[in-house]
């Protein structure tokens, strides 16, 4: 396939191109849902193609096209050429690319067993198991459990010499139990919500989650949710699980750092952010407990890889330090506008979108502790665990989470449970709040696959490390 | 610039999957989908696009037992290997007890749903619109946003003898124009036709909007009465599709509408039904298992008259599928793509001219379910929110988080616009619908732009 790439490559140079690359990715899908002993869901999926990016004029060009045939690929690249010259109609700063070694290789995330290869009985027998034990449990409407696997393979080339060979494989599963009754509905999910905890990892991973000896608990939890105290409205302190923090982190730290949209570049959909290149160095973002890392070599990470989509090396790049702003997430392209060079985060969905600035793992450093030791040191306040929702305005400033459930913590103790738990928050004031963060043994690197962003829309795989926290002064239950 | 295939060759491609063997059945569904978006930011032209894709997903049914498979090698070839690679998952799961059969052969409205002129749309001519909306900002301030133009053919074939196909069309320009002392302005048209897009219009729409959303103020958060423009409206809408509106949704107890059947859930004003056949919005005539799609009657008069469904759903009710199963396996069950609230007779300007102290919003930005079976959600304002006094808009105010139930607010509704748009949601479809003006809308929370 690198031959294919290359051709593309040289095909956009004939037809006018002064910088091209090309990328033909080939994913692979298998995704099982089983709910109540019955088969929901199972599909495979496929999808190959090559997208084709040029620079004329310092004017971008993309085009994509599914059928790789010599006279298709030659189509394909005079097509991204006239798109670029197409964009010169309205006249801006020409694009130019901080410089990039051309890098040359190939890079496989590490893994134990293919999850592909794995029988469909076993898996098929892991997800009944798993909702049996948790249907045991009296008064549950819906045990389900869900298994997603994805592979991915991409080569490519550029015109400056570059020649990367990359496959990722990602494995998931986790359970969800669903009570009903009386105007309520309520869910409790492991290890996480929104079909469980997925990494780079092979079937080894799915083995160790452990579904079937949670099951009980996860579904007994929902139940009691039906008939718990609505969580009360008033101001408190407030200890986040791993998993919820993993999602604070991106939404209202991981978005606001992408510097396309510092920019404006993403302005007319999902917004632009609360920061400003003159933030660097200056703006503390949160309490000096926090430190934050976009680092695409932490094995396991949704967001890992060898190179990102446009060549650039894997990186570790410190986001906050100390609770200072220190640097964005950065591309070839926008890194210029500050006079540094890219971050290697552009990644794009399949072969059919051009690449944007996407996360990696961004991930809180932990400090010290356990969660039983957060609680155990909190005298008054409240538990929220797993995500339950997500809102946050459009530069990244108010947010409103909800959480599965919730428990009162007085004198260091989780006492009573509450449905139906949210907080709400102004980004900066918020982490400037968090007065612990939890040690190694309590962080987690989550997988969020399911991040949305550009247009056309693109999902990206992002990863998250999170160790529990707490945050003082917090508005909980809003209605 | 490709063409769609035409039946003929959609069909040469799924007949190896139809032929599949030691089988109870199978359906194919084929789509392909060729089209280029023109992105823009800062007033120019950065991330251009143009892609061209095709899918063909294969499920195959074996005594209640399914499996699908898919694959976008568009070809005869692609569908027989998804079609074996199907036929080998349903040797390992059980039976699905609802099962209800693949869709019999029924004839399918015709709809002349695509233009090639849209389908040929170059990036010259959507460069050329850009220019034409950016045009219309005043000095300091700036465009930005997304001109598509996009064309699909869908097919469905089955063992059974059913087999549909349909091409169609679709421009969208949508635009947020900022600049000045803070303040935004949004605008946007949906069209399956090109020749339906004013690029002009689009951008002295949004840059009027953002000259009159400068220095906005703090407001305290609150309840407030609210006319919302259809931007707005789209959102409670659109959420209601997902939450709401399914058949096995609300026959699993998991919808607001669950149970309520026959009962009064909103003002008597409001009837709320999906009709993907309406040349009024951007629908194809069947479901994605080939079952021919049907006006349904949502809420009426602001009575709940019953879900959606797909085949599935419907055997589970005991009644007749609607036409709106989304692509399987989907276990979501049925959606409705298509959704209309009907218009009355007022004016944004009566709506305004009523409210003695109130908000204007433009739209709502990425909100959230709070709360699924009291239809309740969060959101932000965006692009333009106005604090309403005596009758009249006085000044701009800084975006609300609210947090709302759907239901509640379209029992609060007293006035509905007479006109309607196609009216986008961040997460759904578009839906046709008039500005509404509620007598009480929850805010909670505030932002700092």
């Amino acid at each position: 396939m690198l031959d294919v790439v290359r051709q593309a490559v040289e095909a956009a140079g004939a037809a006018g191109a002064d910088y091209a690359d090309a990328r033909v990715v080939r994913e692979e899908t298998e995704s099982l849902t089983v709910r109540n002993q019955e088969m929901e869901g199972i599909d495979r999926a496929s999808s190959e193609g090559i997208g084709i990016r040029v620079l004329v004029a310092g004017y971008w060009g993309f085009a994509a096209t599914a059928r790789m045939d010599e006279g298709e690929i030659a189509r394909t690249a005079a097509l991204a050429v006239a798109i670029a010259r197409a964009a010169s109609r309205l006249p801006r700063e020409p694009v130019s690319l901080t410089p990039v070694e051309p890098a040359t290789g190939r890079w496989d995330s590490p893994m134990q067993e293919d999850p592909f290869t794995v029988p469909l009985e076993e898996k098929v027998a892991l997800l009944m198991e798993a909702t049996r034990r948790m249907q045991l449990v009296k008064g549950l409407a819906f045990a389900e459990g869900s298994i997603d696997l994805f592979r991915r393979r991409s080569w490519f080339a550029s015109s400056e010499g570059a020649a990367i060979e990359q496959t990722t494989v990602q494995s998931g599963a986790g359970i969800e139990a669903t009570a009903i009754g009386d105007g309520e509905m309520q869910r409790r999910s492991f290890p996480n919500s929104f079909r469980g905890h997925i990494a780079a990892a092979g079937w080894e991973h799915v083995r160790a989650l452990g579904l079937g000896e949670e099951a009980e608990r996860t579904a007994t939890e929902a139940v009691e949710l039906l008939t718990a105290t609505e969580c009360p409205s008033e101001r408190t302190t407030l200890v986040l699980d791993s998993g919820q923090v993993a999602l604070q982190i991106h939404e209202s730290i991981g978005h606001p750092v992408e510097l396309d949209r510092v920019l404006g570049m993403e302005e007319a959909y999902a917004g632009s952010s609360l920061l400003s290149p003159e933030d660097r160095g200056r703006l503390r973002y949160a309490s000096d407990l926090v430190s934050i890392t976009a680092d695409a070599t932490l094995a396991g990470g949704l967001g890992t890889f060898g190179w990102d989509d446009e060549g650039v090396p894997a990186q570790r790049v410190p986001i906050i330090v100390d609770g200072i702003f220190h640097g964005f997430l950065s591309s070839r392209e926008t890194a210029g506008a500050i006079d540094q060079t890219s971050s290697g985060a552009m990644r794009a969905d399949g072969w059919q979108n051009r690449p944007l600035i996407r996360m990696t793992n961004v991930s809180i450093e932990p400090r010290e502790g356990t969660l039983a030791d957060i609680v155990g040191d909190t005298k008054d306040g409240i538990f929220m665990a797993t995500n339950q929702s997500w809102s946050i305005d459009d530069r990244r400033v108010n947010f409103q989470f909800g959480c599965e459930i919730a428990w009162r913590i007085k004198d260091g103790r989780l006492t009573e449970m509450y449905r139906n738990p949210n907080y709400t928050g102004i980004t900066t004031e918020f982490w400037r709040s968090c007065d612990a963060v939890g040690g190694r043994e309590s962080w987690t690197l989550w997988g969020t696959p399911n991040c949305g962003k550009g247009q056309p829309g693109q999902v990206a795989r992002v990863g998250h490390g999170a160790a529990p926290a707490r945050f003082r002064d917090v508005q909980v239950g809003v209605r | 610039m490709p063409g769609a295939f035409g039946p003929d060759e959609v069909r040469r491609v799924a007949e190896p999957a139809l032929e599949l063997g030691g089988v109870d059945g199978v359906e194919v569904l084929l789509m392909h989908e060729w089209g280029g978006l023109t992105r823009f930011a800062s007033s120019a032209i950065h991330q251009s696009t143009w892609r061209e894709d095709t899918a063909v997903r294969v499920r195959v049914v074996s005594g209640g037992r399914i499996g699908v498979s898919a694959t976008n090698e568009f070809s005869p070839e692609g569908a027989r290997r998804a079609a074996e690679s199907a036929r080998e998952m349903v040797q390992v799961v059980a039976p699905d007890p609802l099962f209800p059969g693949l869709a019999p052969p029924r004839p399918v409205p015709e709809r002349d749903g695509f233009d090639e002129a849209t389908a040929s749309t170059t990036p010259q001519a959507r460069a050329e619109g850009v220019a034409a909306l950016v045009a219309q900002c005043a000095p300091g301030f700036e465009a930005a946003g997304a001109f598509e133009t996009l064309a699909t053919e869908i097919a469905v074939a089955n063992t059974e003898g059913q087999f549909c196909w349909a091409p169609s069309t679709q421009a969208s320009l949508t635009t947020v124009v900022t600049g000045g002392e803070g303040g935004s302005g949004f605008a946007e048209v949906f069209a399956g036709r090109i020749a339906e897009v004013d690029p002009e219009a689009v951008g002295r729409r949004a840059a009027e909007k953002a000259r009159a959303s400068q220095n906005p103020r703090d407001l305290d958060a609150g309840r407030y009465p609210v006319v919302l423009e259809p931007s707005a409206v789209a959102t409670p809408v659109g959420f209601l599709a997902w939450i709401g509106f399914g058949g096995k949704t609300v026959l699993e107890g998991r919808s607001c509408f669950s149970g309520k059947e026959g009962r009064q859930v909103a003002a008597p004003s409001i009837s709320i039904y999906d009709n993907a056949t309406s040349p009024l919005t951007l629908g194809i005539p069947f479901d994605f298992e080939g079952v021919p799609r049907s006006r349904v009657d949502l809420i009426e008069r602001g009575v709940f008259r019953g879900p959606v469904h797909d085949l599935r759903s419907a055997k589970q009710a005991g009644t007749q599928s609607t036409g709106h199963a989304l692509p399987p396996p989907n276990p979501e069950g049925p959606f409705p793509l298509n959704l209309f609230l009907s218009p009355g007779d007022a004016t944004l300007e009566e709506m305004i001219a009523s409210t003695d102290r109130g908000l204007l919003v433009t739209r709502f930005h990425y909100s959230n379910v709070v709360h699924p079976v009291e239809s309740t959600i969060t959101g932000m304002t965006r692009d333009g929110t106005f604090l309403i006094e005596r009758g009249e808009v006085r000044y701009p105010v800084k975006n609300l988080r609210f947090t709302q139930s759907i239901l509640e607010a379209l029992t609060n509704t007293t006035m509905i616009g007479r006109d309607t748009e196609l009216a986008s949601e961040f997460f759904f479809s578009a839906s046709r619908v008039p500005a509404l003006k509620v007598e009480a809308f929850n805010f909670t929370g505030r932002s700092d732009h």
